[in-house]
């Protein structure tokens, strides 16, 4: 089964440079050169995934995603911007994108995101215990044991596992987390998430020399159930 | 001619005046018509039942005596008699026969007689009646008085249309005059800027009229489009050089790169350092957006509840461990209700002025955040041990592209306190920055309006 993805974007190099990279991670790709052609294609529902430039020729990515959602089409929906401004990337969710990214993104950023798109309805489902490996989360009383032994959390510490442990087996980007566990929109210049990243693993990881949340080179961090 | 705006104010003048003078006479012309045609019939009427009462009581005869002696009460031949009997054949008046297009006792008639003494054509308005032995009676008189007044209204119409268009004239001169003038003075400074002054205002006369007023807010929006260009040009002349330096490193960097001499590990460090540099230029042009949006009021749509205590609790719970590891102690403190605001930006401001802290504060030192709140405003205060700032150069760092010291890190695009201060500007506030009381450091204070 594999994934369908449309990839809406005028700029041939930024094009296959998308489509290619989505094509060798196993995803089936369409692509369109203007918001017309994407909105027509989009519209089908043939997709699992859109990609969408912010500025496009005919109808931009903000009309288009708009349309869509007007016509009742569901489908998560990723835009890309070159306007990293505050205000246009809150703009871009307001219209009815799911995520948006900031030009220029490496693709392991871009992979991470769709993937956490694709993977967005299980997370509604209700549970009261995460699980990976030795680690597992008690939601509802709000603690944390590796191997049976108890481990104190602060409240953002617990969120920031959290964030990871709903999300098994998919690369975190520093700025997923800022926004999904601070509401922060904007890249701060020092390296405040490393920082938690690293306290937390002191906390889980204790002495054992195996890290649970692992650091992935250029993109950020995953934590594998090695499943 | 017509395509100039001041003929055809003008005319327009000339044209209203001219209706309103016409309209004026005709109405005057028409009730004095029907006042002198009613009272014609008036007369012609008394007469009418005079001589019928005279038929009543003395007969044909005793009619044609009052007829005779009536004629002769009227010698200048106003009024026209005519008694005629039964086959029109005179009995007496002063009219020679009966004049054929008239019926008797068909009512109302107007008629043109030509009068024997003079030859003349004269107008007649005459009634006439049959009387009940047949023969026909008929009363007229002269309504030469009603043409003179016509003519006489005529004349007056022609002068009073003269002297309306030579006034309408003169105060259509007078007040496209005061217009233009105005008008004229506005485009002259307009052409002025267009060719590159852009120093130059509209006079003002000092008389606070309309023409001043519109005179005063063209000016305000001048003086706000200078301030706009200059802060623009300031913007894109530092931005230009600014971005010389790191683009210079980067070439270099790239040149490195390319150099196959040199060993693996040396290309790895010079691609490293390239890819700072380009994350480095990327900052530049993100906070440079950030801030020309900020300073142009881009945003104020999004404004909305900001509890600011809230927001440097969470700055502070996002920054603590950085400072716990550089040795430096962040605290928190201060109340406030909460505000109208752009939350995203006022938390980038925060976090760009615990940056700039985080960036010169010694190790074992304090960075103290704090809100308070006051009537009008809720102020934010970032003061950190560091050095702090030469007090010549306070104004100075918090304009785009200055630091306080030149080794700038690659990550750290110089705009911070810039953005910090579009952002203050934006909320009706301002960035205020100086130095602390007790010992070194900078304390770094973003006044925020509760309006928002």
């Amino acid at each position: 089964m594999s994934r369908r993805l449309l990839i809406v974007e005028d700029d041939a190099d930024t094009q296959s440079f998308v489509a290619n990279g989505f094509t060798q991670a196993g995803f089936t790709v369409q692509t369109a050169d203007d918001g017309r052609d994407g909105l027509f294609l989009g519209t089908s529902g043939d997709f699992d995934c859109l990609i969408l430039d912010r500025m496009l020729p005919g109808l931009d990515g903000l009309a288009v995603v708009r349309s869509l959602r007007a016509a009742g089409v569901e489908t998560p929906a990723l835009m890309l911007t070159a306007l990293s401004a505050v205000d246009e990337r809150v703009k871009g969710l307001r219209a009815g994108a799911d995520d948006y990214l900031v030009k220029p993104f490496s693709f392991e950023e871009l992979h991470a995101r769709v993937e956490a798109l694709l993977r967005r309805p299980q997370e509604r489902e209700e549970t009261t215990e995460l699980t990976i490996k030795d680690l597992t989360m008690d939601l509802s009383r709000r603690k944390v044991r590796r191997s049976g032994r108890e481990i104190s959390l602060t409240p953002r510490e617990f969120q920031i596992l959290e964030f990871f442990m709903r999300r098994p087996n998919r690369v975190i980007s520093r700025t997923m987390l800022l926004e999904g566990v601070w509401d922060y929109h904007f890249d701060p210049q020092t390296n405040i998430v490393d920082v938690h990243i690293s306290k937390l693993r002191r906390q889980i990881d204790g002495d054992d020399d195996t890290t649970l949340i692992e650091t992935v080179r250029g993109a950020g961090y995953m934590m594998s159930d090695g499943s | 001619m017509f395509r100039n705006a001041r003929t055809r104010l003008i005319l327009i003048t000339v044209l209203i005046s001219a209706l309103s003078t016409a309209l004026v006479l005709g109405v005057l012309y028409i009730s004095a018509n029907q006042i002198i045609e009613r009272e014609t019939r008036r007369v012609v009427n008394a007469e009418i039942i005079g001589l019928s009462e005279e038929y009543s009581r003395a007969g044909v005869l005793g009619l044609a005596g009052a007829i005779e002696r009536r004629e002769q009460r009227l010698p200048d031949r106003a009024a026209v008699y005519l008694l005629t009997d039964n086959f029109g054949n005179k009995i007496a008046g002063n009219l020679g026969a009966w004049p054929p297009t008239v019926e008797a006792g068909g009512g109302w008639i107007e008629i043109d007689l030509i009068r024997t003494d003079t030859g003349r054509s004269v107008p007649i308005a005459a009634a006439s009646l049959r009387l009940p032995g047949g023969e026909r009676l008929l009363v007229g008189r002269d309504a030469t008085g009603q043409t003179r007044f016509d003519r006489a209204l005529w004349d007056a119409a022609l002068l009073a249309a003269g002297a309306a268009l030579v006034l309408s004239l003169v105060s259509g001169w007078l007040l496209t005059r005061l217009v233009f003038s105005r008008v004229g003075e506005v485009a002259d400074t307009a052409r002025t800027i267009v060719s590159g002054d852009l120093t130059r205002r509209i006079p003002l006369r000092g008389t606070d009229d309309e023409f001043d007023q519109l005179a005063g807010t063209l000016n305000n929006m001048l003086g706000r489009i200078e301030m706009l260009v200059t802060s623009l040009r300031t913007a894109t002349d530092s931005l230009a050089h600014d971005l010389r330096s790191p683009l210079t490193r980067l070439g270099e960097h790239l040149h490195q790169l390319e150099d196959g001499t040199l060993p693996e590990d040396a290309r790895a460090a010079a691609a490293q350092r390239a890819e700072a540099e380009v994350t480095h230029i990327l900052r530049i042009l993100t906070d440079m957006t950030e801030i020309s949006r900020a300073e142009a009021g881009i945003g104020r749509a999004e404004f909305d509840q900001v509890e600011i205590d809230e927001l440097l609790r969470d700055a502070h719970d996002l920054y603590h461990p950085v400072a716990e590891d550089a040795g430096i102690a962040l605290t928190v403190s201060g109340t406030a209700s909460p505000i109208t605001g752009h939350r995203a930006l006022l938390s980038q401001v925060l976090s760009n002025l615990i940056e700039n802290s985080l960036r010169f504060a010694p190790e074992g030192s304090e960075i103290a955040l704090q809100v308070t709140d006051t009537d009008k405003h809720v102020s934010i205060t970032v003061e950190d041990q560091g050095p702090g700032v030469p007090e010549a150069d306070l104004r100075r760092i918090a304009e785009p592209f200055v630091t306080g010291d030149q080794s700038r890190t690659a990550a750290h695009s110089g705009l911070g306190l810039a953005l910090a201060s579009a952002v203050a500007g934006m909320h009706d506030g301002a960035l205020t920055l100086e130095n602390r009381l007790n010992g070194p450091g900078l304390r770094a204070t973003v006044t925020l309006s509760r309006d928002g």
